[in-house]
Parts: C-alpha cells; structure tokens; sequence
C-alpha cells in the first residue's frame, strides 16, 4: 500500500457511510476538487482535512496560500441606498444587508466557489438520513456590547427568524424546514437542530446564503441601528440614515484583524453616480454594478473589475395552465426562437453563463452537465407551433418590472419570438405594481400568462427548485402542475450525498426541458468594480466581505 | 387692521388647503399597488411575516383610523413615525428641509436678479441681436434636461478638470463657504431650467410696460430715460414675473428628484420620491405637505409683493 494510499483509507475510516460516497465519487473522477470541496464542506468536513484529501487524491489546488496583503488605510465605498430601517430580522434589499454584513456575523459564509467556509460554527455534521444536523459553535467569541456567542445566542437568532410571530424576512426559507422549538442545546458550544424533513443543503440555510441568518445576542429585541451589535471584523463609527456609515477595525475580533483601518460607505439612490463617483476618484470601489450601469467602466484599465460567478437569473415564466402555453411545445418553441449566446454577449458583455431552461446552473456543482444545451432553432421552433395547431402564430402580453436589464430582456425576447410568429406586447411596469399582493389573484407577477421575474443568487438550487416550480408553490407564476417533478425535487432535497444528487439533478434538468414552464436564459455574474489600488476583494457573489481588502498607497 | 384680517383668512384657507392636501395623499397611498408590509420584506417574503409586519406598522387598521391617528398626531405637532425606517419623520424632513433650502437658496440668489436682468435688457434692446441672444439661449437652455446638463457638468468639471466636487454633499464640518462650493455646479442645471422662464416673463411685462399710455405719458411730460424706466416701467412689468417666480420656488425645493440623485444631495424631492416608492406615508405626506406649505408661503409673499409694487392691487381687498 503506498502512502498515499494509507493516508486516504487512515481517514475514511473515521468518516460516515455518506462521507465515504463523496470520497468514492472522488477517486472514480466524478468529482472534481471543487465539487469535493464543496460537498465535503456541506458535510461538515474541515477545509483542511478536505484539502489533504484532494491531495492526497492528486486533486490539484486551485490556487496557492493567499498573500496576506497590506494593512492600514480608509476603504471608501459607494453603494445602493438601504431600502429601510437596519433591522437584521426583515431586512430584504442588499444595501441594508451589505451595511449589516461588515459587524455582523454568520455561522458560515458563501465561498466564490459556492463551498461554505466556517465562521462561527467550526463545523457542521448531520445524522444518516439528514434529519439531524449538529453544530459546533466557535469558542470565545463575544460580541461587541460583551455578551458571549454561545448556543443560546445561536438558537435566539435562529427561532427568531423561524417564528411566524415576527417579521422575519426569512420565514419562507425555514417553512417547511425548521420550526420554531427544533433548535436543541446540547452544551454550551453545540447545537442540534432537528429539521421538519431531511434536508442535504441546510448549512446553507444558516450561512449568508440565508442573508438574515446573522447571530445575534440572545436577549436582543430589536435596535439594531443603534450599534450595529455583532462579532464581525468591523464596528459601527457612525450611521446617518439614507446619508451613510462608518466602521473602524474591532480589534478584538476573534479571527484574524481586518486589514482596512476603516470603512466608509456612501449611499447612493442610483447607479450612474457611483459610477461617476469612481471614475473621479472620490470612491475606491462599488459594492455592486449592473453591466448595463458600468459599461463606462468595464473595459477600462485604469479601473479593476471582479466578475463573480452566480446562479442569479430571471425566470421567463410561461402559464401552463391557460391560454396558448397550456401545450407545451408552444413553450418549447418559444424556448427555442432565443439566441442564449447573444444575450450573454448583449446584454451581459459576457459576464453571465448560459441557461439551460432550469435552475441548475454551470455553478452549482451538482448539475448534470450531460443534459444537451438548448440553442436557438427556428426551424424546430416553427415546427412545434404548426404541431400544435397555432402555425400562424398568436398574441400574447409580456408583463415584467423595471428592474436592471430585465426590460431589455423582455424587447429581445419579443423580437426573438416575431420570428417564429408569436406577437409579443409588451406591459413593463414598476416593481411595485409588478408584484402587487404578491399573492394569486392580485399580483401581475403570479396572474399573468407571460412575465420576467428576478431571482437573486442562491448557493444551492433548493430555493428555485421549490416554491416558483412545486404544484402549488407560492412563487409558481408559471402554475406548473407535475407530480413527477414535486416527487423528483423531495428527493433531491434529501439527498446528502453529491452522486444521490446528481442522479436527480439530471432527472430534473431533463424534465424541465421537456415541459419548460420556465426559460432560464441566463445567469449573470455579479461584478464588483474598485480603483486599481484596491485588491484582495474575494468574488463572492451577493455582497463582498471587506475585511481582508487592502488599498495600496498612491 | 385690514392687513391683519387678510393674512388671517389666508391662513385659513392655507390650512383647508394642507388638509385636503393630505386627505389626497392618504388617498394616493392606498391606490398605489402593493402594500407596505410587502415593500418592506420584498415580494418573496412569506405572507404571515408581511401580515406581522402590517399590524406592527398600523396599517392593517381601518383606513379612517389611520387617517385619524395621523392627523391627531400632527395636530400636536408629531409627524409620526415612518413605516420603511421604523423611526420618527420630523429629524429626516427638516434634514431633507434644511438641505432643498440652501441649494434652492444658492439657485434662487443667482437666478432671479439675472434672469430679470437678460428679460430687462432683452426688452430694452428689443430686436436686436442682443435681445435674440439672450432670448434664444434662455430657450434653449431651459429644453436641456437636468440629467443631461448634470451629467455634462460633472464629467468635465468633476472628473476632467477636478474643480468642483461630484457630489452636492459638503463634509459633515463644512462651514457656509465650502458648502456654497458644494452646491454651486448642482445649481447650474437648476440655473438653466428657470432662467429662461424669468427672463422672457420679464420681457413680456416690460415690452408690455413700454408699449402702454402710461410710459407715453411719462416720456411726454418731460421725465429721464431712467425716471421712465425705474419709476414708470419697472414696477409695472415685474408683477407677472414674479408670479412665475413663486411658482418656481415651490419647484426648486421640492421638485428637484434628479438633480439631487444625480450629485447624491439628501433634499425633500428625493425624500418624497423614495417615500411613494416604499408606500411610507407619514414620510410622504410630511414631505408633500412641506411643498404645499412652500408654495402657500410663496404665493403669499408673492401677493404681499404685488400690492407693494401696484398700490391699485391691494393686499387686503377683497373682489
């Protein structure tokens, strides 16, 4: 047996029946590092042990030990005004979150690559059918007002998210998931939660992919404007509502000091100036920029870009239950007039992934990415219509938001769909009245027989693959009715292991094709611009960490 | 005493007319689609947390309700408490306030005496190339919209030439100067938008003025160009201007939405834009009726101006 050999079965002999498929999958080649990392991370295995695996599996690391970078200095930022009140519990736009995220914490926090890194959980397991997850707190943490982190601090923030009592933004994420009086003490560094059903991806339910899922101290009711309370790298200087804040460094963070000395952030009501502000130097960096903001600035060199992979999209929602889409090679044919390359170029510069009608996307490590890739074809297309008995075409009303490049999706979408005959009205209106009541019957979104709705990123697909698709989800605009695929979904949400997901992913993939009650045209990256002094910005997509950004004197 | 009487019964009216003012929109608030709950947590939120929130907020209370706790509150001077930032509305009004009335101050101390000057001078010289110039420029000028002006302005000053700041914001310790630094290129836009409007007001009344049996009188029995013209013209051709120009001030504090997004100022236009946005009425109503009240405010002195300058108008006369 050679050494490396020893190693690999040393360790598998102290890991689970599941621990050992993802390693199976590893030394079959069905995984690569990064899936492995990915999935052994969700499993609750410490990075470094994974990456001795990878090793020791001949695995090649992505990337050397990252340069430790420069301290010192003020980041200046200009973001997205915070849509309201700083209140981690219904906070909902990324201004507020991106304000919250620099004092406040997680359990664990998105990767760029879509793997959970601990912060302050130290590590995560669940029970064999994953109904059971266990976490072990970090230890010695304190918040910045002195109370302990510990697991009534954790299970405090967690059932106040959970409890329908609140208004917690996060209450549709927990549904169905965890309920309130499931979260179990098991000492004062463990926490047991015991889910409504099995569950693989629920760490990322309590990490930042679950953006309200901060901790906070167990006896916090509200005010969190006040002070920003938190364990994070950074603490609250001042906060002016609707002008801008300020942190410095907390030096008693417990994990390596922030680089920056401070941070100083300046809200904007719009896009154009922040871009303005960048290009005259009165800002190092934007938390977020829309290509179609930035096209100033995007091929530029004076200005650095950091594009960050995402399963962020817009759902082209078809009714399957009325009018022309009720055939699905109608829906098909529409699928099939979109030239998906040509978006990703037109409207994306191509800071985006093509789509493939579902929601698994190139990110997320388990899509099958042996589901052939649809691309545009009239031919078919016009074949399909006349199959279905609309050869000459017919109207229909594309209603949508105003929302980043979404209306100018919708007017691609319309001269696409000319071409094969279907005459598409356009009915682009506020968000506002787009969503309405945000229930059936009194919501322009979930009513109308055709519409572009957005989804944020997500660092697992559970989220798109439930309420917008499942007989009688709550975002179901498309009124997608298959019982095959609600069973298809229930399966891969309790799968743990990364081949148990994959065998339905692709099952999935397959049938959305064929039914296509959604297009998924594309998945656009998120894009991060600063001046060239500023480096070290991880590409996590949603909202950067700044803690570990350094700003190079000029 | 008469003077007295008059202001009183102006008052009245100015408080009938804020009344009505916020009955209109508390009205607009309930047509806007959504509701406030839903434009807090986001459409995907769940409905139980949206009702929650709604009831901590109020409003899933019966309409006359609010409207009552409302007006009761601000009748004791309270102007409640906003629904998005969950904190009371009189501190970011008077912000907002204070902030729309320096930089409509800045734009107005420019704008008027030389607007009235180009109309003056325009209707002086009328016909000639002097008058075509400062009458077209002021046309033209007035047609370019604030975001384009502004944009302009901040590219090549800003960020070509560096000689004003991007943004109106001045730093928290500016003293009077440097905030006048700060709000000069923000008033450029505003700047063009009116003057144009003034200035052929200005004319008008003065080509009016000149034309008329008065001035004939007046240059018969013998008095100077300039006795004519001070005495005689002026006050007679300004009063039309100056209803243009209270009209316009109610514009310049609350009506100016792009110039303040564009240069990031914190004024009341953007307040009350972002406040119809989120639904949060008690911020909207504070601030609209801010405008309403700017506007009475201007009218009045308008008014008071017309009888000071015309005596045959008087302030206190009723038709």
């Amino acid at each position: 047996m050679s050494q490396r050999d020893s190693l690999i079965s040393a360790i598998r002999r102290n890991l689970s029946e599941v621990d050992n498929d993802l390693m199976d999958n590893a030394l079959a080649g069905r995984v690569d590092r990064r899936g492995f990392l990915i999935h052994g991370t969700r499993l609750g295995l410490s990075l470094p042990l994974l990456g001795t695996l990878a090793g020791a599996m001949g695995m090649a690391g992505s990337r050397g030990a990252r340069a430790d970078g420069t301290s010192g200095g003020t980041l200046r930022v200009a973001m997205t005004m915070p849509a309201g009140a700083i209140d981690p519990v219904t906070i909902a736009d990324d201004g507020g979150l991106m304000v919250a995220m620099q004092s406040a914490e997680y359990l664990c926090a998105l990767n760029p690559d879509f793997t959970l890194r601990p912060v302050l959980a130290t590590s995560w397991s669940p029970n064999t059918d994953g109904s059971v997850w266990t976490f072990k707190l970090r230890s010695g943490v304190k918040f910045t007002n002195g109370e302990p982190m510990n697991a009534d601090a954790v299970i405090a923030s967690v059932e106040r998210l959970a409890n329908p009592k609140n208004a917690s933004n996060a209450l549709s994420a927990f549904k169905g998931v965890l309920s309130v009086g499931a979260s179990h003490k098991v000492d004062d560094l463990t926490v047991e939660f015991h889910l409504d059903a099995p569950s693989g991806n629920f760490p990322y339910i309590l990490s930042s992919d679950n953006y309200n899922c901060y901790i906070l101290p167990a006896n916090y009711t509200g005010g969190f404007e006040q002070s920003f309370i938190g364990t994070g790298p950074f603490k609250l200087e001042k906060y002016i509502p609707k002008v801008g804040c300020s942190y410095t460094r907390n030096d008693s963070y417990w994990g390596p000091k922030a680089l920056p000395d401070r941070l100083e952030f300046t809200f904007y009501s719009d896009m154009q100036p922040q871009v303005l502000a960048l290009q005259g130097g009165q800002v190092d960096m934007l938390a977020q920029m829309p290509v179609a903001a930035g096209r100033a600035i995007l091929n530029n060199p004076d200005f650095k870009i950091v594009s960050c992979k995402s399963s962020a999209h817009q759902q082209v929602h078809m009714r399957c239950d009325q009018g022309s889409f009720r055939d699905k090679r109608v829906r098909q044919a529409l699928a099939l007039s979109i030239n998906r390359k040509a978006l990703v170029r037109g409207l994306f510069q191509g800071h985006a992934d093509v789509g493939n009608d579902s929601p698994f996307c190139p990110a997320f490590p388990s899509t099958d990415t042996s589901i052939p890739q649809r691309d545009q074809d009239l031919k078919k297309a016009r074949e399909l219509l006349g199959a279905a008995g609309v050869s000459n075409g017919f109207s229909v009303t594309l209603t949508t938001e105003q929302f980043l490049e979404i209306p100018d999706y919708a007017v691609l979408i319309q001269s696409f769909a000319k071409k094969i005959g279907i005459d598409i009205k356009l009915h682009v209106e506020d968000q506002g009245a787009y969503y309405g009541k945000a229930v059936f019957g009194q919501s322009d979104w979930l009513d109308s027989p055709l519409g572009i709705t957005d989804y944020g990123n997500r660092g697992v697909p559970n989220v798109f693959l439930g309420a917008p698709l499942v007989t009688g989800g709550p975002w179901n605009a498309a009124h997608f009715n298959n019982k095959t695929y609600d069973g298809l979904v229930v399966d891969y949400v309790k799968a743990l292991d990364l081949s148990g997901q994959r065998a339905v992913s692709g099952k999935i993939e397959s049938l959305l094709l064929d039914e296509t009650p959604i297009i998924f045209g594309y998945f656009y990256n998120y894009l991060y611009a600063t001046s060239k002094n500023v480096s070290g910005l991880p590409a996590v997509a949603d909202r950067p960490f700044l803690d570990r950004v350094s700003i190079a004197k000029t | 005493m008469r003077f007295a009487q008059a202001l009183a019964y102006r008052l009245l009216l100015a408080v009938i007319t804020l009344v009505l003012l916020s009955i209109i929109v508390f009205a607009g608030c309930q047509v806007l689609p959504g509701d406030v709950g839903r434009a807090i947590l986001g459409p995907l939120a769940d409905a139980r947390a949206v009702a929650v929130l709604n009831h901590q907020l109020g409003v899933d209370q019966p309409l006359l309700l609010q409207y009552w706790h409302w007006v009761s509150g601000m009748v004791q001077g309270n102007m409640g408490m906003s629904y998005t930032y969950r904190a009371p509305v009189g501190p970011f009004i008077g912000h907002a306030l204070v902030n729309s009335l320096k930089l409509a101050g800045v734009a107005f101390v420019f704008v008027v005496p030389l607007g009235i000057l180009g109309g003056v001078v325009a209707a002086l010289r009328l016909g000639t190339w002097i008058d075509r110039a400062i009458v077209l420029s002021g046309l033209s000028a007035t047609v370019v919209p604030e975001f384009v002006s502004g944009i302009v302005l901040i590219m090549v000053f800003s960020i070509w030439l560096h000689v004003f700041p991007l943004t109106a914001t001045a730093p928290n310790s500016a003293g009077g100067l440097t905030q006048l630094y700060y709000l000069l290129m923000p008033a450029i836009p505003l700047f063009m938008i009116i003057f144009g409007y003034i200035a052929r007001m200005a004319r008008a009344g003065m080509v009016e003025a000149l034309a008329s049996d008065y001035t004939r009188t007046a240059v018969l029995k013998g008095l100077t160009y300039r006795q004519v013209i001070w005495r005689h013209v002026l006050r007679n051709a300004l009063l039309p201007t100056i209803t243009v120009v209270a009209v316009q001030s109610g514009y310049l504090i609350g009506g100016l939405v792009v110039v303040e997004t564009l240069f990031n100022y914190h004024g009341i236009g953007g307040l009350i834009f972002a406040a119809a946005k989120a639904k949060d009425f008690p911020m909207l109503a504070a601030g609209i009726l801010v405008i309403g009240l700017t506007y009475i405010v201007a009218n009045l002195v308008a008014d008071m101006l017309y009888s000071a300058l015309n005596p045959r108008i008087s302030f206190g006369r009723r038709e």
